[in-house]
């Protein structure tokens, strides 16, 4: 043994045990995760946005101050919500990372990748020792998190695709990356230390594969079915549950016969393997763009009598859906939103009863609700003390166009545009909303007055509050049971990222993300 | 009723001459050619659509290429062509060098150039000066709007109307009981703007106080109204008051029927010829300042 291999070994020794005695994010912290930290997209892997922490609560949040700013200098509709660990936070969105004092703003440190780039993503994901960003160039990279140094770098394995906005998703020493590209959506899961790919799921299934029958002819080949929102995990049964999204081309379906699966679908797979455990298509053969990638909310609860494992998703078609997740059998579909024009009902097992009329054409052709959706990517949230859903509504109608020509393969969307109901009184209204989480019956609403279109995503708390940011910049607190606004505060920039809570030195903070800021807000100091 | 609104459209296009960009020659001659804007205009709808929105209002993906309130950052020709041919670095617009030739690629480009194109393009024909004089006198226009800083203040000032609207929008806008512009569909709006629809409120406070008056902004938590009669500026919080919301514009829709056909033809041609020229840029480096 030379005297470098010595002391390289000896060198490798010391690493170790400072790793060993290092705080790091382990997978008991995801399952259980401490309140004080919010380290994944949803706060947790049933995605409630739920947090236990009650020192601002109702009596209280009257008093909320804004403790510091943080700006992303040349950032813009930023759509992450802050990840915060042992005190530090982490945002950011493609080709950027900050490192922020959670309790100050202060920068501990930054990492930036060439180009610079404004594009819609949703945060950077944190596991092991490690936070992992997604770059515009469709790279998963892994930075340490005490320095953002970089460690590695991962691309899709299958060529022809890109990652997409999601934020990173951690689970079982994996890391969970989606997107779309050549042949349609994908999801991916990665080793979370080494960036080597685990498997690979494609949303639309291949000849010979279970579903290709639902796309005539050779049209599966144009795509459709991005995953470009992350989702939700039951560890228990060991299964992911993501939402797909919209056939291509979106609003032109006589090329595609059929179903078209497994787009417009929440899929169950199996997070060791990556294989496909049960599906449910909430709009078969879509021409409407209704992505079913809104949140998935995972909720154990008796449903008629019985104690069940529920799925819960407020879908952007208009139908608030209560599915079984351990089989993805169909309990109930509701209407959330006051005009759902597209369908006379739903069939025991969910499939829309369709109306007809609301085909797209060349001179447009009005439904409701719209192509933006009855709601969208904006994260809903359930209590679990008022047994309430709480999501973000909007209401009202579109019209959706085809053109003139067929659809060319291998040009995506090409030949279709959408736009607001140009009929000026029926313009889009958002509105929060509070809806029973079992029946989907509405208890209250809140009207985000000049808030038209998307929007940010919705946290909920022990301390009996809806935190509802208006993408219009207010940032507002909701009593959860009444949906009063209990405080507000003007942010001066659109919103359009969800806020997150945790506490540093025992003190709750609540940060939320308008357009190139961070925002920290707590009670005042005790003097 | 239809007939005239036809009658009055033919009017409207014999006055209509395509120019060249504002401001210098046109960069190709497809520019301003009606056979390559109409053929700009099947291309852009089999390609550009899905990301950019119907008409260039924007869509998803993509930010609207011709829209009202938009500062572009691609404003030449030049520059609209080399972002079809290379695309943009660092964003999910592609290059479409490979698919296209270079004149479909000029042709797009027309077509945008088109959509952005605005009265003063194409002003309508007709007597201006007679048309200014029916604007401050018959037409009233005056006692609610500004040009150049002469005139009233309840509705928008219009000084570069031409410039910041199309010939149909205007005649739209003096014709038309829901001429409003609706917001564009599936974009996400850069700024924060206040309320540009010119909303007709009623707002009673709570010692029984009316102000009626137009709506400049407003959220979940207050309103700012400029009123009506005194032309004052009101702040309310929303708490306080009760607004009741007036589905009719205070604006009259009937003005083809107010004027004779040749008096609205010549305010058509005053209108569309109000314009505000960019101001000229500044000086490359330094600006004598220090």
């Amino acid at each position: 043994m030379t005297f470098a291999t010595r002391a390289a070994l000896l060198l490798s020794l010391v690493a170790l045990v400072v790793a060993v005695g290092r705080a790091q994010v382990t997978d008991q912290d995801l399952l259980n995760p401490d309140p004080s930290d919010f380290l994944l997209y949803s706060g947790s892997y049933d995605s409630q946005r739920h947090s236990l922490l009650k020192e601002i609560n109702t009596s209280n949040v009257g008093t909320l101050q804004a403790k510091w700013i943080f700006h992303l200098t040349g950032a813009k509709d930023l759509e992450a919500p802050p990840i915060v660990y042992k005190g530090v936070m982490y945002v950011g969105q493609y080709n950027r990372v900050h490192a922020l004092d959670a309790a100050t703003g202060r920068l501990i440190w930054e990492y930036m990748r060439q180009p610079p780039s404004v594009g819609w993503q949703r945060g950077i994901g944190i596991y092991g020792d490690m936070v992992y960003m997604v770059a515009q160039d469709s790279a998963l990279i892994a930075l340490d998190r005490r320095t953002g140094n970089p460690l590695w770098e991962a691309r899709p394995s299958q060529a022809g695709k890109r990652f997409q906005g999601p934020m990173p998703f951690a689970a079982k020493g994996m890391i969970i990356m989606s997107g779309s590209g050549q042949g349609g959506g994908f999801i991916e899961a990665f080793d979370a230390r080494t960036g080597q790919p685990k498997w690979h799921w494609n949303t639309i299934p291949a000849p010979g594969e279970p579903g290709h029958e639902t796309w005539m002819g050779d049209s599966w080949k144009n795509g459709g079915g991005p995953v470009w929102v992350s989702g939700s995990y039951d560890p228990q049964l060991n299964l992911l549950y993501w939402g797909t999204g919209q056939p291509s081309p979106d609003f032109v379906g006589d090329n595609r016969e059929g179903d078209n699966l497994y787009t417009d679908s929440i899929v169950a797979l199996d997070i060791d393997t990556g294989k496909l455990k049960w599906h449910f298509q909430n709009t078969p053969h879509d021409v409407h763009d209704w992505d079913s990638n809104e949140m998935p909310i995972l909720l154990d609860a008796p449903f008629n009598g019985q104690p069940r494992k529920l799925l819960l998703q407020a879908n952007r078609n208009g139908i608030y859906y209560v599915l079984d997740r351990t089989n993805g059998k169909f309990l109930r579909g509701v209407p959330f939103v006051s005009k759902v024009d597209w369908l006379s009902g739903l069939s025991p097992e969910g499939r829309p009863i369709l109306t007809p009329g609301h085909e797209p054409t060349v001179q447009g052709s009005k439904t409701c609700p719209s192509t933006a959706g009855a709601t969208n990517w904006p994260s809903p949230a359930y209590n679990p003390d008022t047994k309430l859903f709480y999501l973000i509504v909007q209401e009202g109608c579109g019209v959706t166009y085809r053109s003139t020509t067929n659809f060319r393969p291998g040009q995506g969307g090409s030949g279709t545009a959408y736009m607001e109901s140009s009929e000026d009184r029926e313009r889009w209204q958002l509105y929060v909303r509070a809806i029973d989480a079992l029946t989907g019956k509405k208890a209250w609403d809140y009207e985000q007055v000049s808030s038209f279109h998307y929007g940010p995503g919705l946290l909920s708390t022990a301390g009996g509050l809806i935190f509802a940011p208006e993408q219009q910049g207010m940032f507002t607190v909701l009593d959860a049971k009444t949906g009063k606004s209990l405080w507000n505060f003007n942010t001066g920039a659109l919103i359009t990222a969800a806020p997150t809570t945790y506490t540093v030195d025992g003190r709750q903070y609540v940060a939320l993300a308008s357009f190139s800021n961070v925002i920290a807000f707590a009670l005042p100091d005790v003097k | 009723m239809r007939k005239t609104f036809f009658a009055l459209c033919s009017l409207l296009l014999a006055g209509i001459s395509l120019t060249a960009q504002r401001g210098g020659g046109p960069a190709h001659p497809a520019i301003g050619n009606r056979e390559a804007i109409a053929e700009g205009e099947k291309l852009y709808n089999e390609t550009c659509t899905a990301c950019h929105g119907k008409d260039g209002t924007g869509g998803e993906l993509g930010p609207p290429v011709a829209s009202q309130n938009r500062r572009y950052l691609r404003r030449t020709d030049n520059e609209l062509f080399d972002t079809i041919k290379n695309g943009i670095a660092g964003t999910q617009m592609p290059p479409y060098g490979g698919q296209f030739t270079d004149d479909q690629m000029w042709s797009i480009t027309a077509y945008i150039r088109g959509l952005r194109g605005t009265a003063i393009d194409t002003p309508a024909a007709g007597s201006a000066a007679n048309g200014e004089s029916i604007f401050w006198g018959k037409g009233t226009c005056g006692t609610c709007h500004m040009v150049k800083g002469k005139g009233a203040i309840l509705g928008p000032d219009l000084s570069n109307l031409g410039g910041t609207r199309k010939v149909q929008n205007i005649f739209d806008a003096l014709t038309k009981e829901q001429h409003k512009i609706a917001a564009d569909g599936g974009t996400h709006d850069v700024t924060l703007l206040p309320i540009t629809t010119y909303q007709p409120v009623r707002v009673t406070t709570r010692d029984g106080k009316v102000i009626e008056g137009i709506l400049k902004n407003e959220d979940s938590f207050s309103l700012q109204v400029l009123g009506r009669i005194d032309l004052n500026l009101y702040r309310f919080r929303r708490a306080d008051v009760k607004v009741y919301y007036d589905p009719n514009s205070v604006m009259p829709h009937d003005w083809d029927k107010r004027l004779t056909p040749a008096e609205f033809q010549n305010l058509l041609a005053f209108l569309t010829r109000l314009y505000v020229p960019p101001p000229p840029a500044p000086p490359a480096r330094g600006g004598g300042v220090g």
